[in-house]
């Protein structure tokens, strides 16, 4: 053992370079996988903290006022109660931006179960009656900070400015916009002044359960006690948990990926780090062994060896990783996106990355250390390159009179195949990442510049307030740069079997139906046909073709799913129509909202500022949300770990030309000696590197882009938006990923080879 | 013998017994004690060749010397000496006839004979290399008079191996 | 094999019973050794001569249990190197055995003196104990003060004084080298035959294979290698018929 520390020690002191590119690639997955899993844990599944913290209860029922809710607590199954508190509907006002509201009447003692989680400010106090807390989301689109006056107007017009108090989490709501209205807890008090009629009011009871899995069966069970009359929504933690997923799956998924790749392309990495040590050292493991080392100490040495490095690595990467994530930027970036704070990595997760990663080592190193350990004891010469014949490739190049330095290169790169496969390998893999990460790009920029593509063809809504329809229309239409404006409306309509709500939207009409981007079948065209997103259809488990029939409004109504469009909002479990087929349905139709289509490279912003002067701010015009703002951070992402792979790509590459320099340190001398001269010679070099990088390229970038597409629509339609939203990097980009990464391993070989040209032809002859 | 003493005389005159001591501290152990008398002999027959001059001298207490200086044919003679083509490298011409002859005998083997010869070559190796030689140091010239008799018991020993791939 | 005919461990350092190796290499069999009975007893200085390619350097490697011998038998101090597994040959070269190349004898990443103390904790010495000894040894071979240097620092005459250091520093019962001269000048030769001579005569037990006769001339008995089989096995000694044998060199 002493023998083994001792050499470690030696080959760590003498080969330092080598040593911090092994804990420097380790450390980099580590920091990656951290970083990868800690948006995971919080983007992916923000609702799980929020839930745990605020003792959530499973199922949320909005009920008419004067429901008896009593027997609530009694049912079997029910294992804690929230409220029943007082809700009712109003709207916030604060610096242009207009939300509805639902105040949620709450005292100023924290319910057990159901609570909010304050994440900043103070709870209500009866000290300062006025005061309200906002849901997180809500908060920053209303850019309303703990302090600020917030105006609320009631039903009946009223304004009253009250206090922000503070801002917590609920885990029973997506985040708003994306689910409305917007949640404000109020004291009862608050609550009687904004609202005096208790008919314009409901009842919010949440119910936690001994088994959350039944939710769908318990909801149904609540729904027939209470009687469907007295039951105006239901919420299940499910669907609570897929509003909050929404944004994220696609951000999950190439972490995930990321993370994988990393952990490949490291181990392919370590692999042949690993493997070219062992080789330069082929003569002194012959050494130890005729000094006695057995082939399991020689083993068990290098294991040691590496897994040390490997150890290093990993802490070195924990606590980088680690620190980044707590760091407030990091913070700052989650809870803008996800609109919770990411929790730190659980110490089980943690010890999973670096358990994981060791493995990698491990395996990586194994099948060169078990090589190392039957070098034949009296091998006194260098390992020597296998064969030595000129590759097909080679010869190919010769008879197509390449220069002689080039054809002596690329004989170099294949003259050891299976390491040429490992660097192959360790380039390919990032480079197909690299690929896909292009086709998120392309498909987040061509969200935002066409966002017709994704059904927001209408950059702005409009709600009217204190504006006739009509007029509100003949407002928004005589702007100069809108070309077209549709009414839309609203409505939850409860499915068959009243388990869950969905939204259904009356948007344009038959006749002149909103540009929607049909995928499968065709637009609406006559009333009682509809169009729906990827997933509603799954949801309702129907195909485009089939009928199906909802409660909309009170009223029954049956419609003929048409094609399927392209949903980004509610998960896509949205199911839209013409104006005439809910007229045909409802008696009385709420009074719609506008979406206004721009003109092709109109201002957004100006255009609302614009149509608000025009309209005497009797409208409440907000931009449509665009996916791709959510994904902003997906374009982070996409970049940081991008360039972790680049590195691991570099160590890769430094070790091939490495090794290949080592391979050929003779040959070197004597074709210096036959007259080549140092540029050859480089070239020899560079070029023996730029094959196995220009292979790995064009695989890499191949396989990308066969996956690409795929996956991204594959991760569209699993997120209920729906196949159709994937598209292929940019050629330019391609191109720009391509060169970067010839250029940085010609340059890599350049370097090394640079040096060996200067080599004392004295040591050399050495070997 | 002769041309070592007509040597020595060029630098300046000596009697025999100055000689004798010149000889030793020249070459060192490397040339066996040379004989005083066998100095004498040769010195008479030089002086009635007419290469040296001896000169008796007179001492006290002790019998009279003869100092010798050389004569100007004595000079010529080194100077011609030192001239002459040295002999170039010998074989052992002796075993290379017996190598050629030994077959034809019927007596021994060739293996044998190169075996013999080679114990032979080695064991004088040793005896050049024992302790206490002027390899060790000490005097120069007769260092360099080892060395060079071990590269040629080190070529014979080499040309050993070559007859022995050759001839077996 | 016959209880009569196995050695009594003690009796010899080295014994070989029709020891035969071939090498494949290109398809064809290359018979280097073609049946070799060999005794070597403790406290021997052989060397071992030959032509190139008489089968010299794979004899060492035989005997370091470097290499598996085709047929035939090699008892090293009593085992039965056939008997024991890759690892426990590697045991035995550690305890037992310095070997001492032509080239390539020290380990490129460690400094001199880690060089000359591995084998000494690799045979179980603590490091106090394989410091003493390292101190030891290069101060024997003067080269105390080169300790920390790196072994690609050293003259080829150095490397190999190193290397002798490195090959004791176990204080093994069988010093075996292998063309420990081949690439010196004839001072660093000199110098290095004179280190085994000492050692010898400390009692070390030697083998060594040489194709220079100055060095096999050291030995006390020189063993002739000739196209796989030993032609001669002499023992050397002073001509005794001469006392002084420089002497006999100069015929003026």
């Amino acid at each position: 053992m002493h023998a083994t520390i001792r050499w470690i020690r030696a080959d760590l002191r003498t080969r330092p370079g080598q040593a911090v590119l092994s804990v420097s690639v380790v450390a980099g997955v580590v920091t990656a996988l951290i970083l990868a899993t800690t948006m995971l844990a919080g983007a992916m599944d923000p609702w799980k903290s929020v839930f745990a913290r605020s003792h959530g209860a499973h199922v949320w029922i909005h009920a008419r006022p004067g429901t008896n809710l009593s027997s609530l607590s009694d049912m079997s199954g029910v294992t804690g109660v929230s409220g029943p508190f007082q809700t009712a509907v109003a709207t916030a006002v604060h610096e242009g931006q207009r939300a509805p509201l639902e105040l949620r009447a709450m005292g100023s003692e924290l319910p057990e179960v159901g609570r909010p989680v304050l994440a900043k400010g103070r709870w209500l106090d009866p000290a300062r009656p006025d005061g309200v807390v906002l849901e997180r989301t809500l908060a920053r689109t209303l850019r309303a900070g703990v302090g600020d006056s917030l105006s609320v107007r009631g039903l009946d017009g009223r304004r009253y400015d009250l206090p922000v108090a503070g801002i917590a989490d609920a885990s029973d709501q997506g985040p708003y916009p994306s689910v409305t209205p917007g949640i404000a807890w109020v004291l009862p008090g608050v609550m009687n002044s904004i609202e005096p009629k208790t008919a314009s009011t409901e009842l919010l009871v949440g119910l936690k359960l001994s088994d959350p899995s039944a939710s769908s069966f318990f909801v149904q069970h609540v729904v027939t006690v209470l009687g469907g009359d007295h039951v105006d929504r239901v919420s299940t933690w499910q669907q609570a948990r897929a509003s909050m997923e929404t944004d994220s799956r696609l951000l999950g998924l190439l972490m995930g990926m990321f993370g994988v790749v990393a952990l490949i392309a490291a181990a392919l990495a370590i692999g042949n780090a690993t493997g070219g040590r062992i080789l330069s050292l082929l003569q002194d493991i012959a050494l130890l062994k005729a000094l006695g080392f057995t082939p399991a100490q020689i083993r068990r040495m290098l294991l040691l060896e590496q897994t040390c490095l490997g150890i290093a690595g990993v802490v070195a990467g924990s606590v980088l990783g680690s620190v980044l994530t707590d760091s407030s930027l990091s913070q700052r970036l989650f809870g803008s996106v996800t609109g919770v704070a990411a929790a730190p990595l659980s110490f089980g997760r943690l010890a999973l990355i670096a358990i994981a990663t060791l493995l990698a080592v491990v395996v990586a190193t194994l099948l060169p250390a078990w090589r190392g350990s039957r070098v034949s004891p009296t091998s006194t010469v260098t390992a020597e390159p296998p064969s030595g014949r000129l590759s097909r490739f080679a010869r190919v190049a010769l008879l197509v009179r390449l220069p002689p330095a080039l054809v002596l290169g690329a004989r170099d790169a294949f003259t050891r195949r299976m390491r040429a496969a490992i660097t192959v390998g360790g380039l390919a893999i990032p480079m197909v990442m690299v690929t896909i990460a292009l086709g998120c790009w392309s498909t987040l920029d061509n969200f935002e510049d066409h966002p017709e593509q994704i059904g927001l063809a209408g950059a702005l809504v409009a709600h009217p307030v204190g504006l006739i329809p009509y007029e509100a229309s003949a407002v928004i239409a005589a702007d100069k740069d809108v070309t077209a404006v549709y009414p839309e409306v609203q409505m939850d309509a409860l499915l068959p079997g009243q388990t869950r709500t969905i939204q259904a939207r009356a948007l344009g009409t038959s006749k002149r139906p909103y540009p929607f981007p049909v995928q499968e079948g065709r637009m609406y065209a006559k009333p009682g046909e509809a169009v729906a997103g990827q997933g509603l259809l799954d949801l309702l488990q129907v195909h485009v073709g089939d009928r199906v029939r909802l409660t909309i409004g009170g009223a029954p109504v049956i419609v003929h799913i048409v094609g399927r469009t392209i949903e980004p909002s509610l998960s896509g479990e949205v199911l839209s129509f013409g104006m005439d087929t809910l007229d045909q349905a409802v008696r009385t139709t709420p009074s719609p909202s506008y979406r206004i289509v721009l003109r092709h490279g109109a201002s957004v912003e100006t255009a609302r500022k614009r149509l608000l002067s025009e309209s005497q701010d009797r409208l409440d015009i907000q931009a449509a949300q665009n996916p791709a703002q959510r994904l902003f951070v997906v374009r982070v992402v996409i970049f940081g770990l991008v360039i972790v792979l680049a590195l691991i790509c570099v160590a890769n590459l430094l070790t091939a030309a490495s090794v290949g320099l080592r391979d050929h340190m003779r040959d070197i001398v004597v074709l210096r000696a036959m007259g080549l001269t140092p540029r050859q010679v480089t070239t020899t070099l560079v070029s023996g590197t730029s094959v196995l990088a220009l292979i790995a390229v064009i695989a890499g970038i191949g396989g990308g882009l066969a996956m690409s597409t795929r996956l991204i629509d594959l991760q569209g339609r699993t997120s209920g938006v729906g196949a159709g939203i994937g598209r292929a990097p940019s050629v330019l980009e391609l191109v720009v990923a391509a060169v970067v990464a010839l250029a940085l391993a010609a340059l890599m070989a350049f370097m090394l080879a640079r040096k060996a040209t200067n080599i004392d032809v004295r040591e050399v002859s050495r070997f | 013998m002769r041309s070592v003493l007509l040597a020595l005389l060029a630098k300046e005159s000596a009697h025999g017994y100055e000689l004798k001591q010149a000889l030793e501290q020249t070459f060192g152990p490397a040339y066996p004690s040379p004989n005083i008398g066998q100095i004498y002999v040769t010195l008479g027959r030089l002086e009635k060749d007419g290469l040296v001059r001896g000169e008796d001298v007179t001492q006290s207490n002790r019998p009279n010397k003869r100092v010798y200086e050389l004569t100007p044919a004595g000079r010529e003679a080194v100077a011609e000496w030192l001239d002459a083509r040295s002999e170039g490298p010998r074989l052992r011409s002796e075993f290379f006839t017996k190598l050629a002859l030994v077959p034809l005998t019927g007596a021994a083997d060739r293996m044998t004979l190169i075996n013999r010869q080679r114990r032979h070559c080695l064991n004088l190796m040793r005896g050049l290399s024992q302790p206490g030689q002027p390899a060790q140091g000490g005097n120069p010239i007769a260092s360099l008079l080892v060395e060079g008799a071990r590269l040629h018991l080190q070529a014979d020993l080499e040309w050993l191996e070559r007859c022995q791939e050759a001839l077996t | 094999m016959s209880p009569a005919e196995k050695p009594a461990p003690d009796a010899a350092m080295i014994r070989t019973k029709d020891l035969v190796k071939v090498h494949h290499s290109d398809g064809t069999d290359v018979h280097a050794i073609r049946g070799i009975d060999l005794l070597v007893h403790p406290g021997e200085f052989v060397a071992v001569m030959g032509p190139s390619g008489s089968g010299k350097s794979t004899v060492l490697h035989l005997l370091a249990g470097l290499v598996p011998a085709t047929s035939g038998e090699i008892w090293l101090r009593g085992s039965r190197l056939s008997d024991l597994t890759e690892a426990e040959r590697a045991v035995l070269r550690r305890r037992h055995i310095g070997v001492v190349f032509q080239f390539f004898n020290l380990i490129s990443n460690m400094s001199v003196a880690d060089n000359v103390e591995l084998p000494a904790l690799l045979a179980g010495a603590n490091p106090k104990q394989a410091r003493e000894r390292r101190e030891y040894l290069l101060e024997e071979l003067g080269l105390s003060d080169r300790a920390d240097a790196s072994p690609a620092r050293l003259s080829g005459g150095q490397q190999q004084r190193v290397a002798l250091a490195r090959a004791l520093a176990n204080e093994p019962s069988l010093l075996l080298a292998d063309e420990p001269t081949g690439n010196l000048d004839s001072t660093n030769t000199r110098d290095v035959v004179r280190l085994l001579e000492q050692v010898h005569d400390q009692g070390q037990t030697i083998l060594l294979v040489t194709h220079d006769a100055r060095v096999a001339s050291a030995a006390d008995r020189v063993i002739s290698l000739f196209d796989g089989m030993i032609v001669d096995d002499a023992d050397v000694r002073p001509p005794s018929d001469n006392k002084n044998a420089i002497g006999s060199i100069l015929d003026l």
